[in-house]
């Protein structure tokens, strides 16, 4: 049962770091001790530390508790997991067999990063087509998008705070437009800009934050909440200051 | 449609798309989410046909692509929050977001009221929109 409480627990811990709400993973904990023999089981968790106690029939009790300090959102091995934890439930899997899927599914591969980058280029150009830019200004903001994605890529790989990654993204991608009208190739930098603030924008924040708040999970609901007003603050800040610089629009 | 409509419609689509390459959505799985911001955007423009307010219209195209997400989810045995988040990308507010911001150097109290009033109801629409559905369906998974 220990084994069995601590793969749940590896499970639910990357399942909450992909971008799951808080809700689907404690059911999926829950689940999971309970399809495997377990008298009660209660979890509580928030966007940054878990709990669980597991009361086995035979009478012993076991808490394990996780703290979460990365997130990153990825769509298929939440995917995975999620699979695995059903699976888990229906079939008698030995500890062994849990951690060998669980390892594959640590493993499974992103998107080559220069199609990373790519897309990016893709979601800035878009969207300032979307809010009305032509198309000149939509190739600047493409590559605005590959010049965003690699920063990002760079400041989190040396382990910068998420939050000022957003800032400084958000001060270059509002420079980097003021330089392009300067050069005189569009107009004004509204577009532009907007088109990379649509990039940063943090959606999955935000929307898990609201399914969490509004499911019973306030806690975490509003941890998340707090988080994605953090980051749009940045967004803002970064743009105050760069208009500060030049002195005004 | 106008041609203006129509680059809309396209450029959502594609914009969806991206995201869901960056959250690593593979297989079937990325073409049905990202089908979801197009038929976000689309929806967005046919109930303009009918409805004048623009946070109505979010909040119906919110309430009815949260439902295609859940119906997605079902129906590849995955969390909602897949198609969710993608689905509803093109309406995020970026545009009308930034024009409050940049309006905070024009020195004009009104505007900068405006566009955040503005900014808010259609945050407020979206996130009721999300919320109504997830209501709805767990009520719906309780019952089932």
């Amino acid at each position: 049962m220990k084994e069995l409480l601590s793969c749940a627990m590896d499970i639910g811990e990357q399942m909450l770091i992909c971008g799951a709400e808080v809700h689907r993973v404690e059911d999926s904990i829950q689940r999971m001790c309970l399809a495997r023999g377990a008298r009660r089981i209660d979890v509580f968790i928030i966007t940054s530390s878990m709990v669980a106690t597991v009361y086995t029939e035979a009478g012993d009790t076991y808490t394990q508790t996780r703290r979460i300090t990365s997130t990153g959102t990825d769509i298929e091995r939440l995917h995975r997991l999620n699979a695995l934890s059903r699976k888990i439930c229906c079939e008698a899997m030995t500890a062994e067999q849990i951690r060998d899927e669980y390892q594959k599914i640590l493993g499974c591969k992103k998107y080559p990063f220069g199609l990373e980058c790519l897309f990016c280029a893709i979601i800035t150009g878009s969207f300032t087509l979307f809010f009305g830019g032509n198309f000149v200004e939509a190739g600047v903001s493409f590559v605005l998008g590959v010049c965003i994605q690699l920063l990002v890529t760079f400041t989190e790989k040396a382990g910068m705070n998420k939050i000022f990654i957003k800032f400084i993204c958000s001060f270059l991608a509002s420079s980097l437009a003021f330089l392009a009208v300067k050069l005189g190739m569009i107009p004004d930098i509204d577009k532009v800009i907007i088109g990379n603030i649509m990039m940063l924008i943090p959606g999955v924040g935000l929307t898990n934050a609201l399914r969490d708040l509004f499911t019973g999970d306030s806690i975490a609901g509003l941890l998340r909440l707090i988080e994605a007003l953090l980051v749009a603050l940045a967004i803002g800040g970064g743009y105050f200051l760069f208009v500060c610089t030049v002195g005004g629009l | 449609m106008t041609a203006t409509e129509l680059i809309q419609i396209i450029t959502g689509f594609l914009g969806s798309l991206g995201f869901a390459i960056l959250y690593n959505i593979r297989g079937k799985k990325l073409i049905a989410a990202s089908l979801g911001g197009f038929f976000s955007w689309t929806l967005y423009i046919l109930l303009g046909f009918g409805i004048q307010s623009e946070a109505l219209r979010y909040f119906l195209v919110a309430l009815l692509l949260s439902g295609y997400a859940e119906l997605m989810a079902k129906l590849f045995k995955t969390p909602t929050t897949t198609f969710v988040i993608i689905s509803l990308i093109p309406l995020i507010p970026g545009g009308s977001l930034y024009y409050t911001m940049a309006s905070v150097f024009e020195s004009d109290l009104n505007l900068f009221l405006d566009n955040a009033v503005h900014t808010l109801e259609l945050a407020m629409a979206l996130a009721l929109g999300i919320v109504a559905t997830s209501a709805i369906a767990k009520m719906v998974r309780k019952k089932g």
